[in-house]
């Protein structure tokens, strides 16, 4: 098990008449190298689950792993710890308190004591990794970005860290399709390229689902489904009983499947639905 | 544990206690309190202290409440205790220590004292306990009101009053949120030098302070869309009725503190 938690329970407010149970009874693991997505309507405890991953919450009953070693509350540990998982908030951009792009990247690798070089390189790194360019950015006030530029300057402050793990908490919330897309792929090119180990929370299933390898479906702080991210999406009644909307595309070939059409129903992006309804046309004409 | 502090200290509950009108409940609170400065002894005084048990029995408030509520008086009244013991003579002597002596009024104006202050904060806590914020601070706007004759601005008072309580709490959350966030970043707001604990509290404030402006605009932009304007009359969407039984209890109250008066107990 490379990061995990073993039966991990969590209240919020304990022994008030507010107490309420935001995770329950939650075990899973995430390999090496994974890109996972952890899947869960509003309230059902994303958000919690992930800071307990770097050590931010404290679980109130279970264990939370990481490679191998249970996450401790040792602040020596804690602190190497979140130098090898960067974790990115829900709308990252609000925490924004630098008066450049440059400085707020390199924010994190200075707190970790790096030389001024050295950071300045991990700054430019980070920039490219997501895909911006570092000329005339680096310079500019993070709150004149664009949302989207925002959002990329957001992660660049994290990655610069150089971690092993990347949490990233609803990252694609206020973007647009287009935008959100761009963004899954360039995660799914860390994971690939850069072998960082990737776990997104998300509130729906859409396309990007399928890039992902692992899916963990969380609802009302239970774990209900968990596994490979094909296995998890053909599990389709399961899924609309826990009220989990399926990728628009897939319902729309589900739809020609049932009309008798022989479409693979094994479909979750638009593209894919494309080179299918191509495909099908194809072998009408044939 | 944000909210734990900021909800106040209300508890939500559904008890006579609960649904006694704001208005009356502050008017009684103050009737109350100037009853407990009316009292001349301890008896009077531990009358009060079991009427306000019963009635935190009534509302239902668990005992540690109370505790709780109790502990930051607790050093006040051991200090009064103490000065009282020390410099109150009369009465019998009950301890000596050389020239030192503890002599027997000491003690009882001590524990009257303490029992003053002791019923004096449960009677306000359980007010803040069984009141939310909102209803409490509409409560105490209204004996505002007629300062608005010498310019105060009474409403307005309130307003600010209802929305800093409003949004206590998600700047708390606001600012403990961005607390884990930087900390995932590499900040260490707990060890280190005076310094270097001032420049990580600006990654803090800046963004709170961006955020608390950024809402503020909203909800002006929000409140005008809606009809509000300075110095306009507003009326509630809840008439705060004052029901027959709100009326019994202050006209009570208020035969209790004549009676009190009156008596000279
Ligand atoms: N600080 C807190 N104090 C008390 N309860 C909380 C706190 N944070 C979250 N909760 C509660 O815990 C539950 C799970 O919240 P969480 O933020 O983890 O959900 P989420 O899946 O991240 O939701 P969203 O998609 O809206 O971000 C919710 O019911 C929420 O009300
Ligand atoms: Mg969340």
């Amino acid at each position: 098990m490379f990061i995990g938690t073993d039966k991990l329970t969590h209240t919020y407010m304990p022994g008030t008449p507010f107490a309420s149970d935001a995770l329950k009874n939650i075990s899973f693991s995430l390999g090496r190298g994974s890109f996972t997505l952890l899947i869960g309507p509003s309230g059902s405890g994303k958000t919690t689950l992930i800071q307990h991953l770097n050590g931010l919450l404290k679980p109130t009953s279970g264990k939370v792993y990481f490679d191998g070693k249970s996450i401790g509350s040792d602040k020596s540990a804690l602190l190497s710890l979140r130098r090898r998982i960067g974790l990115v908030f829900q709308m990252p951009e609000d925490q924004f308190f630098s008066e450049t792009v440059f400085k707020e990247i390199a924010y994190a690798p200075r707190n970790l004591g790096l030389a001024e070089n050295k950071i300045e390189e991990r700054v430019f790194k980070a920039v490219e990794q997501v895909g911006l360019r570092p000329e005339n950015l680096l310079d500019r006030h993070p709150f004149h970005l664009s949302t989207g530029q925002k959002r990329l300057v957001a992660f660049a402050a994290v990655l610069s860290i150089e971690p092993e793990v990347l949490i990233l908490d609803e990252p694609a919330a206020g973007l647009d399709p287009a935008g959100k897309l761009m963004l899954f792929n360039l995660l799914s090119r860390l994971n690939r390229i850069e072998e960082i180990t990737i776990l997104v929370s998300t509130h729906h299933l859409d396309e990007v689902a399928e890039l992902a390898d692992n899916l963990v479906v969380l609802t009302g702080g239970r774990l209900e489904m968990a596994g490979k991210a094909r296995d998890i999406l053909a599990r389709r009644s399961e899924l609309q009983d826990l009220g989990l909307a399926l990728p628009q595309v897939t319902e729309i070939i589900d739809e020609l499947a049932a009309r008798g059409l022989p479409v693979c129903t094994d479909i979750y992006s638009l593209s894919a639905a494309c080179n299918e309804i191509i495909r099908l046309k194809r072998v009408d004409q044939s | 544990m944000s909210r734990s502090i900021t909800l106040g200290h209300y508890l939500p509950g559904d008890t006579v206690i609960h649904r006694m009108n704001p208005r009356i409940k502050v008017l009684v609170l103050i009737i109350i309190l100037s009853m407990l400065f009316a009292f001349k002894s301890i008896p009077g005084l531990l009358t009060m202290l079991l009427a306000v048990l019963l009635l935190f029995a009534v509302a239902r408030v668990p005992f540690r409440y109370l505790l709780k509520g109790l502990r930051p008086i607790l050093y006040i009244a051991l200090f009064a205790l103490i000065i009282f013991l020390f410099f109150t003579k009369g009465g019998v002597v009950l301890f000596r220590l050389g020239s030192f002596t503890v002599e027997s009024d000491g003690l009882e104006e001590g524990l009257f004292v303490i029992i003053r202050l002791v019923t004096l904060v449960l009677f306000s806590l359980l007010l803040t306990l069984t009141t939310t914020p909102l209803s409490l601070t509409y409560g105490l706007g209204y004996y505002l009101k007629p300062l608005g004759r010498i310019g105060l601005p009474a409403e307005e008072v309130v307003m600010i009053m209802a929305i800093s309580l409003r949004f206590i709490p998600t700047l708390l959350e606001e600012s403990q949120r961005l607390m884990r966030a930087q900390v995932s970043r590499g900040a260490d707001f707990e060890s280190g030098s005076i310094l270097s604990k001032a420049k990580n509290l600006g990654t803090l404030i800046v963004p709170l302070f961006v955020s608390a402006f950024r809402r503020a605009d909203e909800l002006a932009l929000a409140m005008e869309a809606r009809g509000y304007r300075l110095g306009a009359k507003r009326t509630r969407l809840q008439e705060d009725l004052i029901k027959m039984q709100d009326w019994l209890v202050l006209l009570t109250t208020i035969l209790l503190l004549v009676v009190v008066l009156y008596m000279n107990i």
